[in-house]
């Protein structure tokens, strides 16, 4: 579904991604692992049409988007959830969500897409009427990709989900990325952490320096003692 | 709740008003209704989308020469289609204006939007023969709902049928507003006002949506526009003078932009404030600027905002 194909992105006068290459396919999730600054939110913002690549292919579903406006890879069914939550603070909870169901017209109607984001993310259905400044961080990241999911996506861009949430938060985050999963996008999950990557993760990206330096499942990660520094201790 | 028991009063009030005798008091509102029309648009780029234009008043101008050329050169003597005709050709200008104005965004948008009502101004002063130049245009008496009305002196007329119309006017389009802002496409906009960049993460196209809601605002002031030409009779260059658009701003500052309201209550205090004060005093204008000054400082929200919080603290 998702293809990137060596693709290189400059940022100024830096090269920060450089022949990147990844794939994500329909039910599947893919983990794109690296420390801070290695290039994750790059990629995924690159994917995402915020950043031109100088060079390679971006594909979806076999149609080439590098290059399209952040709005029309979206409306061709790509969801976004930035790391920082991209909540908006002066919509409800509920307007949050309502506003992606209409800039993609066609699938599930909207009705059905927004009992499905509160379905995977129950605890947002209490908080309906809330502000978007009125939540906590983890409720914060819920909407974010309750929000996402309400586009109907066909592959879904998750950037760091995890990161600054309670451990408490962590697992039900957990369990409602697997229950998306289930409901057939591909996602592209970027994460810091080897430790956050889900269980059920299908495929595994390293990535440092901008590079893909390791490509395979994540049981296949157990071999290789050299990537540890990377993706964190005890492998 | 004491907001919305203010505004049933408020309500009546305006409904009852031409019953009470008091002619000059409802003259007096005329242009308040228009100026309300015209501010629930701008309210709808600023308030919504975040876009501060300091040239809307290139808009009511629109909207006023429209009414003087349809009722003054070619005879079209019905409101309806004078405010239907104003609207079209406030769109279709609103159009290529706004295809250049919304790819900027914050001072440059609105030193933009300043330099296109000034143009217009240009052209309305310098093409004597088009426009009349400073002596402007006379906009003849339309009729209302087809109906003449030519039994009425000019007084009977405005205090009465067109009073009403104005009125019935603001009323349906603070409904159309409403509905608006509301819409997924309201929403948008809001999104956009708060995080442009995250809003297009949801397929949101920013610059369709800004530029749909610059027309939209135009619109809605050409409308405003025709409704305060109608009671002066004339449509002159200052309708389109920077100063104007000015005046806009501060009706939207004095009610109020983060209440859907506020416009609306910013031009009937505006209009009331301003006759009281022109009545002290020529030295009106140092006092609305001093009135300004407070507004910013210490109401930000404006007089809505003021009710919201007693509202709150009743609570």
């Amino acid at each position: 579904m998702l293809r990137v194909h060596d693709v290189d992105v400059f940022i100024q006068a830096s090269h920060i991604l450089r022949k990147i290459s990844l794939e994500a396919a329909a039910g599947e999730l893919v983990c794109l692992v690296g420390r801070n600054g290695a290039g994750k939110t790059t990629t995924l913002r690159t994917v995402m049409g915020y950043l031109r690549p100088a060079a390679g292919t971006i594909t979806l579903a076999g149609m080439p988007i590098a290059g399209l406006p952040t709005h029309t890879i979206a409306a061709r069914g790509v969801g976004y959830a930035p790391e920082e939550s991209a909540v908006f603070g002066d919509l409800t909870v509920a307007e949050n969500i309502e506003l992606a169901t209409w800039t993609r017209p066609g699938g599930r109607p909207a009705a059905e897409r927004i009992a499905r984001a509160y379905e995977i993310f129950p605890r947002l259905r209490g908080a309906a009427a809330r502000g978007g400044t009125q939540l906590s961080g983890g409720e914060r990241k819920m909407l974010s990709i309750a929000r996402a999911l309400a586009l109907d996506p066909t592959l879904l861009l998750l950037d760091e989900p995890f990161e600054g949430l309670s451990p408490a938060i962590i697992p039900q985050l957990t369990e409602a990325i697997a229950a998306i999963a289930g409901l057939g996008p591909g996602i592209l999950l970027a994460e810091s952490n080897i430790h956050h990557v889900p269980r059920y993760a299908t495929r595994l990206y390293v990535i440092e320096r901008g590079e893909i330096v390791f490509a395979g499942r994540p049981d296949e990660l157990r071999g290789r003692p050299d990537l540890a520094r990377i993706v964190g201790a005890g492998l | 709740m004491i907001v919305r028991a203010l505004g049933l009063i408020a309500g009546a009030a305006l409904v009852l008003l031409p019953l009470a005798g008091v002619p000059y008091t409802t003259t007096l509102l005329l242009p308040a209704f228009g100026y309300a029309v015209a501010l629930l648009g701008l309210n709808l780029l600023f308030g919504s989308t975040g876009l501060l234009s300091f040239g809307h008043a290139l808009f009511i101008a629109l909207g006023g020469y429209t009414a003087a050329a349809l009722t003054g050169r070619f005879g079209v003597r019905s409101l309806e289609l004078v405010l239907l005709a104003a609207a079209l050709v406030a769109a279709l200008v609103a159009v290529p204006i706004g295809l250049l104005c919304v790819r900027y965004v914050k001072i440059y948008f609105g030193m933009l939007t300043l330099a296109f009502g000034m143009l217009f101004y240009s052209f309305l002063y310098k093409f004597y023969a088009l426009t009349g130049g400073d002596e402007g245009m006379r906009v003849l008496r339309p009729m209302l709902l087809g109906r003449p009305l030519e039994h009425l002196d000019t007084v009977a007329y405005l205090t009465g049928p067109f009073y009403y119309y104005a009125l019935g006017v603001l009323v349906v389009a603070a409904l159309v507003m409403r509905r608006l802002v509301g819409s997924p496409f309201g929403l948008s906009l809001r999104s956009i006002r708060e995080n442009a960049a995250k809003a297009e993460s949801l397929g949101i196209g920013v610059r369709r949506c800004r530029l749909a809601a610059f027309v939209v605002a135009a619109v809605f002031g050409a409308i405003g526009g025709v409704l305060l030409v109608v009671p002066t009779g004339l449509a002159d260059p200052l309708l389109a003078y920077w100063t104007h658009s000015g005046n806009l701003v501060f009706m939207l500052l004095l009610g109020g932009f983060d209440h859907f309201l506020g416009p609306v209550l910013g031009a009937l205090v505006f209009i009331l404030l301003q006759d009281s004060v022109m009545s002290l005093t020529s030295y009106w204008r140092f006092v609305f600027g001093a009135i300004l000054a407070v507004i910013v400082i210490f109401f930000p929200r404006g007089l809505m905002g003021l009710l919201d919080a007693r509202r709150a603290a009743a609570s």
